[in-house]
């Protein structure tokens, strides 16, 4: 008796999206696969595990089952005989949502080492597509689609927010460049430039956009930033959403057109680039009538045609490049940032393997919003740290945020003794122009009325945050303790909240999720001041946390040994933000 | 009967191969092809043309410059197909040709192809990344194709009375007819994949790669 399998609702939907989702590309990597193996060593996942079901035709082969059961010819009659399946239950889904997101990062090396021209990344990307449809994706993912829906940027930054933080950053720009001149121009039309970002760099990462800022103003150029449709990124191109693809696309395009722009340059951000100027034009169905680059080839024509001068001695570092696999091996783009750090700093040392042969920084295919998969990924990661670690390099330069935020992960984890850097921020501060760049004091603002809590186990680091603050004209309290903070907490309500992590008892993410849940604290704004721990470093691992518990994300995040430029500058754009806005 | 299968046999087969392989061509135009509407970055012909070419150019790709012995047995087996299929056609047609020297070479590359399918098949029944990803159709192609291969052998000798003679008709008439429904179809499906792929990273101006 043969025992009837009964097909879940959501499982047959996603078999009749599979259906419609054949192209000739598709049917062709589906079709074309002779299971010879040559992919498996390609693939970091393989590398770093051993584990045959890591091997990218293995991978492959789970979303190929519908196209050999459905299309195959002989899979047609016979599906058990080529490999042919079937999708009866939602754990069926969930099995594949494990493969095609939690071991995978579409970087396509392996399609690039397959005899047979097979693009696995494609067929990945199909896998989850269907999955999508069914609302079947990691919370992360979710959660930043969402985000990018239903605010226009992956993390929901408001309108009022990006525009003071652009306000704020312009005069960041005057002050370090002295002059009251240099801006971000907003809205300005007929520009030669329209400049999208990473919606990371209004968030956590200014010093970024300070760069590019800075060389767009050395260089003369006519750029403006769009008050709408200025977020680079898609989360269509990682959920395999053509049609939140075709959103974020066209919110991009129509502010160029909206501010008759010459043409559209995006910013470091590797998928970025790959959605805005590849993927979307097609998801769009959109022929544009301006160009789109990345800021790696702009700022290579201005060295190219002198308009910037660059002096490498003043990057007296080791630096390797990282090729992020959306820029090197699906956008064409490995020759620029070389050339840009080869002017740029003192020592500059290639990876191997490099450029289309590059291995992902792991944190690939939205790989750094799926903390289901957080374990995995730095386990697998040991291939890229060995990569960097044979470097001998003490900056690993990348033109990728995403790469920043996975490569950044991978070192800790691994303890290298690297950091990580964008090209243009090594540029930025090799650039050589008319006033000597003198690293101006940081400026005391009246902000006596505004106070911040330090919550720090170590007493000499609440000394030093304290010191640091009240110096530059700040209130502060402090408390050793989670416990010992609910308390003053009781009493007072500061302007800000710096927290450790590593804190005894009760951890600092646990406390995170309380002040969050809290009613009346959960508007405080929170800067994470935080280092790793040595015995475990994955430990304390906030974006994991994040999306797990569906909660909003820290206003800054600041890495020990602190950076005091640093955390200045984040505390005063937080306070400033909070303080526009009553 | 060695008359029928060297001649209708084969042009039955053939008949039914040409038949398949057009109608799979047509199959596959049926798809329509993703288009890019952005302008190229690269060149798609050069693009293209170093796509085909990488088969013969192991050192252009990662995993056949690492793992050099695999081209060297994909590029000896399928000589080896090559010299088998064309045999099966110069012995009814134009035994003239097959002169000892000429058997002597098909031979060497027919009994090398059989090893390297002895091989083959050792990694997909023992080597656990290669087995989880074999599916009957896999072992049945490599098993068709070992017999083939060990019944031309024999039949090089030219011996019709012989039975490894009449099986390698038969086995090469079955072969012919089960190449487009099974894994071996890729001989139809790589051009078309190659082509695309070459398309589509020339497009973006990846390929060929930079080193």
């Amino acid at each position: 008796m043969f025992k009837e399998i009964k097909t879940t609702e959501k499982a047959q939907k996603a078999t009749e999206s599979f259906k419609k989702k054949m192209m000739r590309q598709t049917i062709l990597s589906f079709g074309v696969c002779v299971h010879c193996g040559m992919c498996t060593e390609s693939c970091h996942y393989y590398l770093a595990t051993h584990d045959p079901k890591m091997s990218p035709a293995y991978k492959a082969d789970r979303v190929r089952k519908l196209y050999k059961k459905y299309f195959d010819w002989t899979g047609r009659l016979l599906p058990k005989w080529v490999g042919g399946g079937d999708l009866h239950s939602d754990g069926d889904l969930q099995e594949l949502m494990d493969i095609v997101y939690g071991s995978c990062t579409m970087c396509r090396r392996c399609s690039f080492n397959c005899p047979m021209g097979v693009d696995k990344a494609l067929l990945i990307r199909t896998g989850r597509a269907i999955l999508t449809e069914q609302g079947i994706a990691p919370q992360g993912i979710i959660d930043v689609s969402k985000d990018q829906w239903e605010v226009g940027n992956q993390m929901g930054v408001t309108d009022e927010d990006y525009l003071e933080t652009i306000a704020w950053l312009n005069e960041e720009l005057q002050a370090e460049l002295d002059d009251p001149n240099a801006s971000i121009p907003m809205d300005k039309m007929n520009c030669n430039i329209v400049y999208a970002v990473n919606p990371r760099e209004i968030k956590y990462a200014p010093m970024s956009l300070l760069a590019a800022a800075k060389i767009f103003h050395v260089a003369k150029e006519s750029w403006t930033m769009a008050s709408k449709g200025w977020d680079n990124t898609n989360f269509g191109l990682f959920s395999g959403d053509n049609k939140l693809g075709a959103f974020m696309g066209n919110l991009v395009y129509d502010s160029v057109e909206r501010l008759n722009g010459k043409m559209l340059v995006t910013s470091e951000c590797g998928h970025g680039y790959r959605a805005t100027a590849w993927e979307s034009p097609n998801w769009t169905g959109r022929d544009l009538n301006f160009p789109i680059y990345n800021l790696l080839e702009i700022m290579t024509g201005y060295v190219k045609s002198g308009r910037i001068k660059l002096d490498k001695s003043l990057n007296q570092y080791k630096v390797t490049y990282h090729d992020p696999c959306n820029l090197g091996r699906s956008g064409g783009i490995t020759e620029e940032p070389r050339f840009l750090l080869q002017r740029s700093v003192s020592d500059f040392r290639e990876m191997y393997p490099n450029r289309a042969d590059n291995f992902c920084c792991t944190g690939g295919g939205g790989a750094m919003s799926m903390s289901e998969y957080s374990k995995r990924r730095l386990e697998t990661a040991i291939v890229k740290a060995n990569q960097l670690k044979e470097t001998g390099a003490e900056i690993v330069a990348t033109a990728c945020h995403n790469c920043v935020d996975g490569l950044t992960d991978l070192i800790k984890h691994y303890k290298l003794k690297m950091k990580v850097s964008l090209v243009g921020e090594l540029v930025a501060n090799a650039l050589v122009y008319d006033k000597m760049y003198i690293a101006p004091e940081h400026k005391i603002e009246p902000l006596a009325q505004h106070q911040v809590l330090v919550i720090d186990d170590d007493p000499d680091v609440i000394l030093f945050l304290t010191t640091l603050l009240e110096d530059n004209g700040y209130r502060t309290l402090s408390a050793e303790s989670n416990e010992t903070a609910l308390k003053v907490l009781e009493d007072n309500k500061p302007d800000l909240i710096t927290l450790d992590l590593i804190m005894p008892g009760k951890s600092g993410l646990t406390f995170y999720h309380t002040l969050r849940t809290n009613d009346k604290l959960k508007d405080i704004p929170v800067v994470i001041v935080s280092g790793v721990n040595p015995e475990n470093p994955g430990q304390y691992d906030t974006r994991s946390f994040i999306y797990q518990h569906s909660l909003p994300r820290p206003e800054g995040y600041i890495e020990k040994p602190v950076n005091r430029e640093l955390l200045l500058m984040t505390i005063e754009k937080i306070i400033n933000l909070k303080v526009s806005k009553r | 009967m060695i008359e029928v299968l060297q001649h209708q046999i084969q042009y039955i087969a053939l008949a039914v191969m040409g038949i398949t392989y057009i109608s799979k061509i047509i199959w596959i135009l049926k798809f329509k092809p993703m288009k890019e509407r952005t302008p190229a970055k690269g060149s798609h012909s050069k693009a293209i043309i170093a796509s085909f070419l990488c088969i013969a150019m192991p050192w252009t790709m990662e995993s056949t410059t690492k793992k050099w012995y695999k081209w060297l047995e994909f590029a000896i087996f399928h000589i080896g197909i090559a010299i088998a299929i064309t045999a099966s056609f110069l012995i009814p047609e134009a035994r003239n040709l097959m002169t000892p020297k000429v058997i002597l070479i098909f031979k060497l590359f027919i009994a090398a192809s059989f090893l390297i399918l002895l091989i083959r098949s050792y990694r997909r029944i023992f080597i656990p990344v290669n087995r989880i990803i074999s599916h009957p159709d896999d072992y049945f192609s490599l098993l068709l194709m070992l017999v083939w291969f060990f019944a031309a052998f024999f039949a090089m000798d030219l011996n019709e009375k012989s039975i490894f003679f009449a099986s390698y008709f038969v086995l090469t008439a079955l072969l012919i007819i089960y190449v487009p429904f099974s894994k071996m179809s890729h001989y139809i499906l790589w051009p078309f994949s190659r082509y695309y792929f070459g398309k589509h990273f020339g497009h973006r101006g990846t390929y060929p790669k930079i080193s």
